[in-house]
């Protein structure tokens, strides 16, 4: 063989993949070959790191049994059988469905009968709703059906319109002790006249049967309070009472919703309809029924209250510097995230800024199995002693918030209402932000609202060098006041992130400058944007000279004061195209200086005990030097700084 | 044929409750090296064998064959494409891809690593990319090409064997081997140097 072995060649040689007389050849080659000896060893070397994974693999002898146990015995053999005689199979089912089939046709004959009776109980109805049951013995399964009946109308409906909905709210009508004939009914034991509402409320119905579906919302109101995870919800909807007992239930499960905070009121017609309890069934998780006593018949409006956790909102906002940057395009944003499990469609949506005090998690409160701990707490004591909270309501008029320090106690809410001005200070510090018109907000789902946006707000730009905050970089600021002459102040603004943009030329585009986190900004208060580094303005601070003297020494001649004097000198650089001013702070250390500094131009303060702080305006591509002399005092040369100061004064 | 084993499925084909657990015993470990090596996953391992033993359960009548061990084999094999062709969609692994400790990986390795406390840690990382990459490098073969390796190289049965396993003849045996290795051989890491 005169040519090299190939890869392929060499691998079936080594791996016995030819036939003898091949191999017996490429054994010859390689004797002679060295390179196809080296080429063979490098395919080895390869090859081999297959051992590493020959290692001997154990199972336990428990496994196998499982194995044996799990494999062997569930589906033996009988699977044979039909799948040996599948016809057979077929023709049996065949006969067992037709007898089904049959047995059903039977049943449904049988039970067309009882609607008869259902019918005719129903039309012992009153016009107002009002039941005349002939007797207790109605009841039961031939109650249920009448009232399935009797629901079928408004239920239809509402279900329509609801089926979307999470949330359920469902009304029901009373399970009424059983009448007597005739238009007179029986209430505890006492015979009571037609469309008189007895005395006694009904027993909160134990099955849902009875219920049918509220009417959606009229409208939503949210209120969300970020700080604690809370948000207020006030919704509007539409109820049919009838006259006497009406039940209401309301059911949260799969959302946040605080089931401690729930308050039903109707909107009108408040002296007629009165809510008497809030129950919690047995056995029943996750929803409560309202007792309404009304006196009429008909539709009310009704407000429903509660807390929820899960909305929550951040502002955002974005500033866009013109071009000569003297002034600012203010534009604020609020982004709404639902995660409370419930969608809310067309919501009037309020922020409220500031902390609420809150002594339960609105969270925990939602995720408890009994709304207000276990019926039967221990000790006999009530769980719901120990619920106390601040609860927050908005106003009508939509501007002011009440606070209510609410405590449950059993039954029954003891609310002390007092209404609260704004603070701006303190834990109670809040500010209330409406978002003009509804926005739907599905759950899941994040929503950037526009809050507000300003044209033409007066900025000042301002560049400052501060080694010990900054280092050695020149820091870019944007400075304006949240008052009504700089086209704000109407509110205080929200904590939030901004992010400044510049007009980078006459077509709108934009380039971007910077960005920084704020804080709430009350009315009338002054914010600088910390744009971060300015690359264009730069400064630098050069020592040109330093010395030591007026040396003072103790009685064993050791130096016990003296004064360091330096000279800086400082090199501003403006390479932008706009004029600037810049604010230099130079710190020095200790707080006995003196500077010596006679450049006209430029402002000089004493800005704080240790530091100096300059002031200059820069022509657009400029530069600017200027040189001050500190005299720093040690030691005891501090006493010849406090006389100097002290005969400056006196003078 | 082993006398032993037509026994064995005689009386579990009769209903002996004890025959098929001892043919599990027997096969079971076997089968499970086999099967893990084509899986490459400890669950899915356990699984196929458990499906394999279940179509050994259901079909032991139907065994014609002289070989009891190349007849599971070959329902493990079909087992175990099945499961591939099924799967193959879900999970590809690049084989530049380095060993990751996600759990899945973490479990292969650690079923195919013996606990070797000789080495240093370091030698027993560099231990276990490399088995890594081996394992990443033999399941990326198709799945015919890998079931004719993992016979042959590992579970040692002869070319004439892998073919009745496979059904197949002795030449495709020779060239589905031929083409996995030498497909292994750009893709295997080289141990010159290293630790082995």
């Amino acid at each position: 063989m005169n040519r090299h072995l190939t890869e392929k060649e060499l691998i079936e040689y080594q791996f016995k993949l030819v036939s003898d007389s091949r191999a017996k050849k490429a054994a010859e080659h390689l004797e002679e070959c060295s390179l196809c000896r080296e080429h063979l060893q490098q395919l080895n070397r390869k090859l081999t790191s297959l051992d590493l994974l020959r290692e001997k693999i154990t199972v336990s002898n428990e496994w196998l049994a499982k194995v044996a146990e799990q494999a062997g015995w569930p589906t033996q053999a009988r699977t044979l059988f039909f799948r040996k005689y599948a016809w057979i199979s077929a023709v049996a089912a065949v006969f067992v469905m037709g007898v089904l089939l049959l047995l059903v046709d039977n049943l449904s004959e049988r039970t067309a009968k009882k609607p008869e009776f259902a019918k005719e109980t129903h039309s012992l109805l009153a016009p107002n709703g009002a039941r005349r049951d002939s007797g207790q013995e109605s009841r039961g399964v031939t109650g249920d059906i009448k009232l399935e009946e009797k629901a079928k109308v408004p239920a239809a409906e509402a279900l329509d319109k609801s089926a979307a909905e999470t949330k359920a709210f469902a009304f029901a009508f009373p399970e009424e002790k059983a009448g007597v004939g005739g238009g007179l009914k029986r209430a505890g034991g006492r015979a009571i006249t037609e469309g008189e509402i007895p005395e006694q409320p009904p027993f909160a119905p134990a099955s849902a049967i009875e219920l049918v579906t509220l009417p959606r919302r009229e409208n939503v109101q949210l209120t969300i309070y970020n700080s604690a995870d809370l948000t207020l919800v006030r919704e509007r909807r539409n109820l049919t009472l009838k006259k006497g007992w009406n039940w209401l239930q309301f059911m949260w499960a799969n959302t946040l919703i605080d089931p401690t905070s729930l308050v039903l009121e109707p909107l009108e017609q408040k002296d007629k309809v009165r809510i008497e309890q809030l129950v919690f069934p047995a056995r029943l998780r996750e929803l409560g029924r309202w007792l309404i006593r009304s006196e009429i018949s008909g539709q009310v409006p009704f407000e429903i209250t509660y807390f929820t956790s899960g909305l929550a909102w951040r502002a955002f906002y974005m500033g866009t510097l013109a071009k000569d940057e003297k002034t600012m395009r203010l534009e604020g944003y609020v982004r709404v995230d639902n995660n409370s499990g419930d969608d809310y469609e067309n919501a009037q949506t309020r922020v409220i800024v500031g902390k609420v005090h809150l002594l339960d998690q609105i969270a925990d409160l939602a995720k408890r199995q009994y709304a207000y701990g276990s019926p039967v707490p221990p000790g006999g004591r009530s769980a719901g002693e120990d619920i106390s909270y601040a609860l927050a309501a908005v106003s009508q008029d939509g501007r002011n918030v009440l606070f209510v320090d609410g405590t449950f106690n059993g039954a029954r809410w003891v609310m002390l209402a007092e209404p609260k001005e704004i603070k701006k200070e303190g834990l109670s510090e809040y500010f209330l932000y409406t978002i003009e018109g509804t926005e739907t907000i599905p759950d899941k789902w994040g929503k950037r609202l526009l809050s507000f946006e300003v044209n033409d707000i007066l900025v000042k730009s301002l560049y400052k060098y501060d080694e010990e905050r900054w280092g050695t970089e020149t820091i870019r600021f944007v400075a304006f006041t949240n008052d009504e002459k700089h086209n704000l102040g109407q509110t205080p603004i929200p904590n939030g992130d901004v992010k400044i943009y510049s007009q980078a030329d006459d077509l709108g585009y934009l380039s971007y400058v910077g960005g920084t986190g704020i804080k709430y900004i009350p009315v009338n208060e002054e914010i600088e944007l910390n744009l971060g580094p300015a690359r264009l303005v730069t400064v630098e601070p050069r020592l040109m000279d330093f010395k030591t003297e007026n040396y003072l020494f103790d009685s064993k001649g050791n130096i016990s004061g003296w004064d360091e004097v330096q000279t800086w000198q400082i090199e501003v650089t403006n390479t932008r195209i706009l004029p600037i001013e810049i604010e230099i702070t130079r710190g020095f250390g200790t707080a006995y200086w003196q500077m010596k500094f006679d450049q006209k131009d430029i402002s000089f303060e004493k800005y704080d005990v240790t530091h100096a702080r300059f002031k200059l305006n820069l022509e657009p591509r400029s530069k600017r030097t200027y040189e001050y002399t500190v005299r720093t005092y040690h030691g005891e040369r501090e006493q010849a700084l406090t006389e100097i100061t002290r005969k400056g004064i006196t003078k | 044929m082993d006398n032993t084993d037509r026994n064995l499925i005689d009386a579990h084909c009769q209903g002996s409750k004890t025959a098929f657990t001892e043919l599990v015993c027997r096969y079971g470990e076997g089968l499970f090296g086999y099967l893990i090596r084509m899986s490459g996953n400890r669950d899915q391992a356990e699984d196929l064998v458990q499906e394999t033993f279940k179509r050994v359960h259901e079909k032991a009548h139907t065994f014609r064959g002289t070989q009891l061990k190349n007849w599971l084999f070959t329902i493990a094999t079909r087992v175990a494409i099945d499961s591939l062709r099924k799967r193959k969609h879900i999970r590809l692994v690049s084989l530049n891809q380095q060993a990751d400790c996600s759990d899945e990986a973490c479990e292969q390795l650690e079923t195919l690593a013996v606990a070797d406390n000789s080495r240093e840690p370091s030698q027993e990382v560099v231990l276990t990319e490399q088995k890594e990459q081996v394992r990443q490098a033999i399941e990326s073969l198709p799945a015919r090409q890998r079931a004719t390796l993992v016979l042959a190289y590992y579970q040692e049965l002869s070319y004439r064997e892998v073919a009745e396993v496979l059904g197949c003849s002795i030449g495709t045996v020779k060239a589905q081997m031929s083409r996995a290795l030498r497909t292994l051989s750009r893709r295997l890491p080289d141990l010159s140097g290293d630790i082995k």
